[in-house]
């Protein structure tokens, strides 16, 4: 449920971001989703077909770009990956870090004509 | 073969959503009227820390409530009942609410004439956490018997909310709930967050959680 209104309006913003460049074609969108925005590839790419439906981007294909969730450890400056190891550093088993990039979710391209 | 072009958009899919909430919030503030966006999972006890709260506060303020527990009725009317100005938002089975929903239910209890508006969100830890709603204040509401590991389990929520609530604390003495470990763990994603351990049932903690409200909505309303 939850990913389908977000995919809906992504495809509202890429009709009127098109709309207002004169992009007939969209071959393939792209977008950019962090291992710790909460939002998960899979549903995406399995409600995007009934999302994109009856809308001009009908044949468009769906690219998705993951981008690693990563943090800093607080005790001991190890960079490691948060989504991995369930927030908890590898060296010395701290759960104190910062986020250093993950929490990202972007419209980021599309491929058009 | 047919030549394509990479079209840079490079747009964050929350923006537009962040941008209504805030212009909401500036509507919200030029008429002197302070939100809280209230969330919990299922059966925390949001509906009835609501009702205590109206019931605490009713004499000295005009509040307004928003519910949007999925497709009932039942916490509206509960509500109601209280006194309270109360509508219902049909998320139509959505687990989050967006900025123009809040809008909508604001201009239906005629938020211009309220002072204080509580929306109790939908009984989730997840979604709403990406959804800015014009709130003044964000609140989440973790009860004793769903345990002191949470926050492991749900940062992001725990990160952005103000205020977090332990709510039933009369229950204590059944589960293992390990206040210190969970303020611990709480204040390593969030260090500013005040923490107001509560029992609706009993009153206890209530008057704390109360004097908040009064501080920042004098701070809200202030120049
Ligand atoms: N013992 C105890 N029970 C509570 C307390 N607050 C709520 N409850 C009970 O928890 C259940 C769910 O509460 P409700 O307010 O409907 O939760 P909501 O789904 O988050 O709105 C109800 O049976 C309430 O009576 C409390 O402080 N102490
Ligand atoms: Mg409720
Ligand atoms: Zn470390």
């Amino acid at each position: 449920m939850h990913e389908l209104g977000i995919v809906i309006e992504i495809v509202k913003q890429v009709e009127e971001f098109s709309k207002s460049n004169n992009i007939n074609e969209i071959d393939t969108l792209v977008l950019q989703v962090g291992e710790l925005s909460g939002i998960v590839p899979r549903y995406i790419e399995e409600v995007y077909p009934i999302a994109v439906e009856k809308t001009t981007l009908k044949n468009t294909k769906l690219s998705i770009e993951v981008t690693p969730g990563l943090g800093r450890c607080k005790s001991c400056d190890f960079t490691y990956n948060l989504f991995q190891n369930n927030n908890t550093c590898p060296i010395c088993d701290s759960n104190e870090y910062e986020v250093l990039s993950g929490t990202d979710f972007m419209i980021k391209e599309i491929l058009a004509k | 073969m047919e030549e394509f072009k990479i079209i840079e958009i490079k747009k964050r899919v929350y923006e537009n959503n962040d941008l209504k909430a805030q212009t909401l919030r500036e509507d919200l503030k030029a008429n002197q009227t302070f939100m809280i966006n209230l969330m919990s999972s299922p059966g925390s006890g949001k509906t009835t820390l609501v009702v205590r709260t109206i019931n605490l506060l009713k004499e000295e303020l005009k509040i307004g409530v928003i519910e949007a527990d999925i497709d009932s009725d039942v916490d509206a009317i509960t509500v109601s009942k209280s006194g309270a100005k109360v509508m219902q938002l049909h998320s139509g089975g959505m687990c989050h609410l967006d900025a123009g929903m809040s809008r909508e239910g604001l201009d239906v209890i005629d938020y211009k004439n309220l002072d204080f508006v509580i929306l109790e969100n939908i009984g989730n830890l997840i979604c709403p956490a990406s959804y800015d709603l014009g709130q003044t204040k964000n609140v989440m509401i973790l009860s004793v018997p769903e345990g002191h590991d949470k926050p492991l389990k749900y940062p992001k929520m725990f990160s952005k909310v103000d205020v977090l609530i332990i709510s039933k604390i009369d229950t204590v003495s059944v589960f293992d709930f390990d206040f210190v470990a969970l303020e611990e763990s709480v204040r390593k994603l969030n260090p500013n967050i005040e923490i107001f351990p509560v029992s609706a049932k009993t009153n206890e903690g209530m008057n704390n959680f109360i004097n908040w409200i009064k501080d920042e909505i004098k701070k809200w309303n202030e120049v």
